[in-house]
Parts: structure tokens; C-alpha cells; sequence
């Protein structure tokens, strides 16, 4: 069964690249608009992998990752940022958060795929 | 400030160069640029009266990539740095009002670059539901845009200069070394 990323950005143009990318990677994508949303679907599903901007509305990507690790059933799920962003300050906010890695924008397919199979196995 | 000229108009003119972003709530800026192939897209929140203007060719740092997807995976960027910005300075996403100018047919020889950007930042806003006010794309001439951040208003004519412009080469205003890799914690 492929694995199940989900994608939260308030972009739908960078959704959109993403769920290309990664579809092509053979994986399930779930995508969310804010971290707000993220959490909402995030009750339902158990996807392997979450892959989040830090700039949104309603709830950001440090605030995501914040309550993602509150919970028992996603401690050990992997969460790699990605963001224009490449300041160590908020690279330390995210890592304090509980991400597993950071991605600064434009991605690289291929550096992508690399990162997600390193966190999946 | 940084290529800030004051002129006998009393306004700061801010020169934006290729791969540059700038995003005022100054009165008395202007925000201008010369464009030949490039696209820059004017923002404008009319409610807290801050706007930006961003100048970007699709392409990818140091790269001969010319895969639609890479791209567009550029554009996008460019777009979400000047969105981000917008926003830090109290824009909401809902407000926001785009002109956009640039995209013109320069060099001979080549594929249509320009017509390329021009489409890609028309399918962009309309993707983003971002309102597209005014626009003046493609052609064959240069263009010098001046926009006034805090009005949303904008002005462009035919340049007289040629824009100095090198196709593929969009300066990022992070590290080359540092786009698209992964840092683990």
C-alpha cells in the first residue's frame, strides 16, 4: 500500500505542485489549507508523513507542529517544514516544536524524494 | 535605505531588481523597476494600504531546467515571497489586489519566455483567488513600472533602456546551497 502524505499550505498553487510532485513519487497525498484544517482531518487519518509551510492563517506551522506532538497517536509521526523561511531562529522554533527536518523553498523533486524516504524507513 | 532616492517630487524612488521583493507601507515610496521577459506582480491591500512588488523570471537558480513543473515551482515561490511579506506587514490574503506587467518578447531565437511568464502569473492569481485589477503584459518593448504601495497604484511605459536581464538567471535571496535542501533535526 503507498504511503500517505499530507500537505498543509495555504497556497493552493503550492498544494497543487506538491500533489504533482508527490503523486508522481507513487504516494497518497491529503492536503489542508492551515493547521487549523490539518488538525481537523488529522482526527480521522494516520498519514506516514506530514509536510508543512510555517506562514498561515488561523493556526501556523510552528502551532501545527506544537499540537501534533501533544498528541499520543502522532508523537512518532515525521514532519518536514517547508518554507521560504531559512532563518536558524525559526528553524530552532521548529525543531523545539518537534519537526524532523526543514526544506527551504523553491523544493527539488528529487532532494524531496530523497528526504521522505529517509524519514518513511 | 538601500537604493532609496529622493527626488524633487519629495518621493522615495526604490529601484526592485530582478529576483528582488518589496513590500512598503510608506507614503511616499515608489516602487519601480524595468522589465523586458520578466514579470512583476504589484500587491495591494487597499484596507491597511501596504504594498509590494516583486520582479522574477521562471527559472530556476544555476539551472538550464526548462521542465514546465520547475518552472512553475519558481513562480510560485517568487509569488509566496512577496504574499509572505505582504502579509507580515498586516495584509490579509482576501484584500489582496494584483496588477501584473512585464512578460514582453525581447530576443530572437528564443521560446517565448516572456509569454510564458505572463501566462503562468495569470493562472497563479486566479489559483490564489488573488483579484487581478490591471495589467501589461507581452509586446516587444521594455517597460518601466513605477507603483505607489500605499495607493495600489501603478504606472507603466515603454522604457527607452533595454532591461538588463539574463535568461536563467533568477538570483534567490537565500544561498543557492541552501534552496530545496533538507536540513534534519
Amino acid at each position: 500500500m503507498p504511503s500517505t502524505i499530507m500537505t498543509v499550505d495555504d497556497s493552493p498553487s503550492m498544494r497543487m505542485l506538491l500533489r504533482a510532485a508527490l503523486t508522481d513519487l507513487g504516494y497518497d497525498v491529503l492536503e489542508a489549507e492551515d493547521g487549523v484544517q490539518a488538525l481537523e482531518r488529522l482526527d480521522g487519518v494516520e498519514p506516514d508523513l506530514l509536510i508543512t509551510d510555517i506562514n498561515m492563517p488561523r493556526l501556523d506551522g510552528f502551532g501545527l507542529i506544537e499540537k501534533v506532538r501533544e498528541q499520543d497517536r502522532h508523537r512518532n509521526l515525521p514532519i518536514l517544514v517547508l518554507t521560504t523561511e531559512s532563518s536558524d531562529e525559526k528553524k530552532q522554533r521548529a525543531r523545539s516544536a518537534g519537526a524532523t527536518g526543514w526544506i527551504v523553498k523553491p523544493f527539488h523533486p528529487e532532494k524531496l524524494a530523497a528526504a521522505i524516504r529517509r524519514v518513511l524507513h | 535605505m538601500k537604493n532609496a532616492v529622493r527626488t524633487v517630487d519629495g518621493l522615495r524612488r526604490i529601484t526592485i531588481m530582478q529576483g528582488e521583493t518589496k513590500v512598503s507601507d510608506d507614503p511616499e515610496a515608489v516602487l519601480t523597476t524595468v522589465l523586458g521577459s520578466c514579470i512583476s506582480a504589484c500587491l495591494f491591500d487597499p484596507v491597511v494600504k501596504v504594498g509590494g512588488l516583486n520582479h522574477f523570471l521562471l527559472a530556476e537558480p544555476g539551472s538550464n531546467d526548462t521542465d514546465v513543473s520547475s518552472l512553475q515551482r519558481y513562480g510560485v515561490y517568487a509569488m509566496e515571497v512577496l504574499i509572505n511579506a505582504m502579509l507580515a506587514m498586516g495584509a490579509t490574503r482576501t484584500n489582496l489586489k494584483a496588477r501584473i506587467y512585464g512578460g514582453a518578447s525581447l530576443r530572437d531565437g528564443f521560446r517565448d519566455i516572456g509569454a510564458t511568464n505572463a501566462l503562468f502569473a495569470r493562472r497563479f492569481l486566479r489559483d490564489e483567488r488573488i483579484a487581478l485589477v490591471g495589467e501589461d503584459v507581452g509586446g516587444y518593448g521594455a517597460r518601466r513600472v513605477e507603483f505607489r504601495p500605499t495607493l495600489g497604484l501603478a504606472r507603466c511605459r515603454v522604457a527607452n533602456v533595454r532591461p538588463v536581464e539574463q535568461l536563467r538567471v533568477a538570483p534567490v535571496p537565500v544561498p543557492v546551497a541552501a534552496v530545496g535542501d533538507v536540513e534534519f533535526f
